[in-house]
């Protein structure tokens, strides 16, 4: 059996022999056999470290709340991908693609922080005044704070207190949190003064920093958040594989289903004949010339 | 929007039928095409509006809830992803030991070196792309031959139905199993793990902490059968114990197939960011292919456009004898895809979910 590797690069993350499988110098065996958690080898991976017990408990937590989220973009993704019957690995492989600009952006989050620490440092600021900074800099020229506001929790995402709280009782309380928590104050103070409505901090913004306090990048972070998602994704689109209608457009079903053709709304162009072969150059000129297909282009 | 008004359609339909619209005014054709209607389909009163049906979890605006228990709760009381990964699919807090076995197992699987999901996820990350993308990516190497836990656990469910029912002992069972298929990608028993001693700790964890099942039992089965036919050494590998231990804690096939790919997605996550930290991008056109990894006709000159017809041949064959000797010959055209076989299943093995949705 050819056992050459796929593709062959310089790493420090693993090598694998025909003896054992080793990361970051730990055999991974042994660290089953030893009791670590795999939220432990979540920090061997990322960090290449064993973390403190707090940092272990904080990172159980950030992930096993994250996990699950009933019908956001990632789970709708996957039920959709599902009805077409493929493997269900390319289902999960679709929801952790939907995590991008907007849903669960947990990098976009970090680097934010990041960016505004840095930047404190060089300009000799205190992490409070940059954290107004960054409000008054975000909201003036209209840019979404990252880690704040969810479209189906209004009152705030029932994850993201708690997560706080959480960090706060571990003791794990660092500059992120700092940073975090005054970003929050000066976002609820502002929007107030603006007489606009409130919006709670969401799961990226409490979740992505207590990872990055107990050491994740923003990347890593991203990652975790990410990829423990598929799991809950994978057990929406296995429901819908074992016990839903393939296609989701049966007129047999009671319910109306996902793509069934009542549900096609359409707002473009109206119905229209096409051109023949011996009328297209003279009907796409002038179709260019009026310019009405703009409106359209996307 | 609705369907056209019945006159604005009939007087569109009627101008299209005089211009005349290709071969749409064939008798052929299932229904008249020059009296289709225009516009949407209304929407369907009848029947219950769409919603998004689930057993596995609801939200609202202000709680998230699996399987009837509360996420938020469950972490403050101490429960973490192993404990969701039980709810979410089996409905259920797992006892101590299985939450501890699955710990084991997902540590087991979350790194594999440079094999599969980490060369995918490395080579998507050359193209500059998300890290999301990548870990996306790898999740699709897992098929039926790497990491193929839906064809290994399926069919070790049947084997084992099968003693059962036929009153067979799993001894018997496995053999017949390895008897049928033989020693293959998806039996959990090859020569790959002689050396490392992972897979079968892994099995021996299972039965200290008194989780094994009639899954490990009937893989050791499997395991002395395909031993006695085998020319070379085997031993249970990391497909066998994983699949069988995943299944004795009660995971189906398919969702031991989609948890343990996605645990190596977070090593591929990591594969992604260390292809990004260390190597420079990749553009389009950039990789060559060498002239002596090419073994496909010799180079020869694009014939003129006028002459296609002279050089061009048809691939139309007019009797059954035409098409097998064509059908044979297309699969010395390697890449034609004349000579594989791919059956595309339905993999979800029942459909339908009338008990939800009346009015």
């Amino acid at each position: 059996m050819d056992r050459e590797p796929t593709l062959r690069r310089k790493t420090a993350l693993s090598y694998k022999t025909e003896e054992k499988t080793v990361m970051r110098g730990y055999n991974l065996s042994d660290m089953a056999e030893e009791g670590y958690s795999f939220y432990d080898a979540m920090f061997v991976l990322f960090q290449s470290r064993i973390p403190t017990e707090k940092e272990e408990k904080m990172l159980k937590y950030e992930m096993g709340v994250f996990l699950e989220h009933s019908m956001s973009p990632s789970a709708v993704g996957a039920i959709g991908v599902s009805a077409g019957r493929p493997n269900l690995p390319v289902c999960v492989a679709a929801a952790i693609s939907t995590f991008g600009g907007v849903h669960g952006p947990g990098a976009a989050h970090g680097y934010m922080l990041n960016k505004y620490l840095e930047r404190g440092q060089k300009e000799g600021k205190t992490v409070d005044e940059m954290a107004k900074t960054l409000v008054d800099e975000y909201m003036d020229s209209g840019t979404p704070v990252m880690g704040m506001g969810q479209p189906q929790h209004i009152d705030s995402d029932p994850r993201a207190e708690p997560i706080h709280l959480r960090q706060e009782e571990l003791g794990l309380e660092g500059v992120y949190l700092e940073f975090q928590r005054a970003l929050e104050k000066y976002f609820h103070a502002r929007r107030k003064a603006d007489g606009r409505s409130y919006v709670g901090v969401n799961v990226v913004g409490s979740g992505n920093t207590a990872l990055m306090e107990i050491g994740f990048s923003p990347n890593a972070g991203w990652c975790i958040g990410s990829v423990v998602r598929g799991f809950s994704c994978a057990a929406h689109a296995l429901y819908n594989m074992k016990k839903g209608r393939a296609w989701g457009a049966s007129r047999n079903e009671p319910m109306v289903q996902m793509i069934d053709l009542s549900m096609i709304k359409y707002v473009g162009p109206k119905d229209r004949i096409v051109p023949k072969q011996e009328e297209r150059q003279e009907y796409a000129k002038k179709q260019k010339e009026e310019g009405e297909y703009k409106q359209w282009v996307i | 929007m609705g369907y056209l008004d019945q006159e604005k359609t009939d007087a569109l339909n009627k101008l299209k039928k005089e211009r005349g619209v290709g071969n749409l005014d064939s008798e052929k054709n299932p229904f008249d095409y020059h009296a289709r209607e225009y516009g949407t389909m209304p929407q369907d009163g009848k029947r219950a509006p769409f919603q998004w049906v689930s057993e596995v979890a609801y939200k609202n605006v202000h709680r998230i809830v699996a399987r009837g228990y509360d996420t938020t709760e469950l972490m403050e009381e101490g429960y973490g992803v192993i404990e969701v990964l039980f709810v979410d699919y089996q409905a259920r807090i797992p006892t101590i030991e299985e939450e501890k076995m699955l710990n084991y197992i997902m540590i087991m699987m979350l790194e594999d070196g440079l094999s599969g999901p980490a060369a995918i996820s490395r080579i998507v990350a050359k193209s500059k792309t998300f890290l999301t993308q990548a870990c996306g990516a790898s999740i699709m190497a897992f098929g039926h031959a790497y990491g193929a836990y839906s064809s290994f656990g399926n069919r070790v469910e049947d084997y084992i139905k099968k003693a059962e029912f036929e009153n067979l002992t799993l001894g018997e069972a496995a053999r017949l199993l390895v008897q049928k298929d033989g020693i293959d990608e998806a039996l959990g028993v090859s020569s790959l793990m002689l050396k490392d001693p992972a897979a079968k700790r892994m099995i021996a964890r299972a039965e200290k902490l008194g989780v094994a099942g009639v899954n490990i039992q009937f893989m050791k089965e499997v395991v002395k059968a395909a031993q006695a036919v085998s020319s070379e050494p085997v031993d249970i590998d990391m497909l066998g114990a994983t699949g069988a231990v995943m299944q004795d804690l009660g995971f189906t096939p398919e969702a031991t197939w989609a948890i343990l790919a996605i645990t190596r997605s977070f090593g591929a996550g990591a594969h992604y960011i260390e292809e990004v930290e260390r190597g420079d991008l990749s553009r389009m056109g950039q990789q060559l292919t060498p002239r002596e990894d090419y073994d496909g006709p010799s180079d020869r000159s694009v014939p003129p456009l006028k002459d296609r017809e002279k050089v061009a041949q048809s691939a139309i064959c007019k009797t059954p004898e035409e098409w097998k000797q064509r059908f044979e010959k297309m699969k010395e055209v390697r890449g034609s895809g004349f000579s594989i076989i791919e059956e595309v299943a339905d993999p979800s093995k029942k459909s339908g979910m009338k008990k939800v949705g009346k009015l």
